[in-house]
């Protein structure tokens, strides 16, 4: 029993340290991670709606999205939508017209099974934007449906479905608010 | 000169990847490219080197009966570090790596360190091991990768050398990597033993 107490303070006192030294570094490190984050969001605004000059952070009840103009009058929007995945939550952002087609989606963040559930933003070699994501492009945002519009990844039916019907309801959803 | 022992005999009479054959989850996934390569095997090269001076420094503090749990608590805080700094400083690099990075907690190089070295010997010559033992698995990697990329993507280092033939995706996949490694441990073996 005392055994027991005295391995069991040695353990305590060693995750303590432990603890202590991750807080700090995480104090330390965090405000750069977010700015990395806000320069990521920046480069896959950029990529979605190319066209567009500038963009504008909105929120509209709790949905989180950027307003792009083109030379002044309103090209689209780019919602930030968190799906539930496999492994976690994807975080990504979509690009609609007004009229809610899709110009664009693109992945921030994921925890996914490497090789499977890690393709929806697997970039082919030889080409320069993800395969699974180029699908969408064109779609209605509001009916995009896996089989009827877009091919699921290859024991990846999860992930798939989870893009993809995150972007519809997300698209569904603020299309009917933002008419309002 | 037992110092200089400990650090060269990582790199290639005990080379973990291709002498121990340990850790080869990692080697198998993350080298589809040199970048993805250094960037791993820098990366647990720190963790390494970080784990066998705390196991060695607490090495006559711990009983025997919680070391693993101990070791664990030491590698894990030192992969979260890694994590986060590399996040913040190098995200593409955390991207392309991604859950390889806290899968270093289970590297069996990192615990097989602590276990069979720095938590019987002192701090310094756990440095030099450490040392050895991260840089053999680095070069291991970096060898690795160069084969794959050159043949499944026709570069290196991103560099693209030739595209007078259309390379061979598989290389790049699960597939490649189990042919890569096996042949590569397959003339290693030949060699050294047709030597003796």
């Amino acid at each position: 029993m005392n055994q027991m107490f005295k391995f069991g303070m040695i353990l305590g006192v060693i995750c303590l340290l432990a603890t202590l030294v991750l807080a700090a570094t995480y104090q330390v490190t965090k405000p750069k991670i977010e700015a990395q984050m806000r320069l990521e969001e920046q480069a896959a605004l950029k990529a979605i709606l190319p066209a567009a000059d500038s963009f504008k952070e909105k929120t509209l009840d709790g949905i989180e999205y950027f307003e792009a103009f083109k030379g002044g009058s309103l090209s689209g929007y780019c919602l930030k939508i968190t799906a539930s995945g496999y492994g976690g939550y994807i975080r990504l952002i979509a690009g609609i017209t007004p009229d809610g087609v899709i110009k664009g989606v693109r992945i921030l963040e994921h925890q996914e099974t490497p090789g499977l559930g890690s393709q929806i933003d697997q970039v082919k070699p030889g080409e320069k934007d993800p395969w699974f994501l180029r699908q969408f492009v064109g779609k209605s945002a509001r009916t995009v449906a896996v089989k009827k519009d877009i091919d699921a990844i290859t024991g990846a039916t999860i992930s798939s479905e989870a893009v993809t019907g995150a972007i519809r309801t997300g698209a569904d959803v603020f299309l009917l608010k933002v008419k309002r | 000169m037992k110092m200089m022992g400990e650090f060269i005999k990582g790199l290639w009479r005990e080379n973990p990847t291709f002498r121990i054959v340990l850790g080869l989850c990692p080697t198998l996934a993350v080298s589809t490219s040199v970048s993805n390569g250094i960037g791993m095997g820098v990366a647990a090269t720190f963790v390494l080197i970080g784990s066998n001076i705390f196991v060695s420094l607490v090495r006559n503090i711990v009983p025997e009966k919680v070391r693993i749990p101990c070791f664990i608590v030491i590698i894990a805080t030192f992969v979260t570090i890694v994590d986060l700094f590399m996040k913040a400083y190098s995200p593409a690099l955390s991207r392309s790596l991604g859950m390889f990075v806290p899968l270093i907690v289970v590297n069996c190089i990192v615990l097989g360190r602590a276990e069979a070295f720095s938590s019987k010997e002192p701090p310094l010559r756990s440095i030099m091991d450490a040392l050895g033992m991260g840089i053999g698995f680095t070069w291991a990697l970096i060898l690795i990768s160069a084969i794959r990329e050159l043949l499944g993507n026709g570069s290196i280092a991103g560099i693209y050398i030739s595209r007078s033939f259309e390379p061979p995706l598989f290389m790049i996949l699960a597939p490649g990597a189990l042919l890569t490694i096996g042949l590569l441990i397959g003339m290693i073996n030949y060699f050294t033993t047709k030597r003796r």
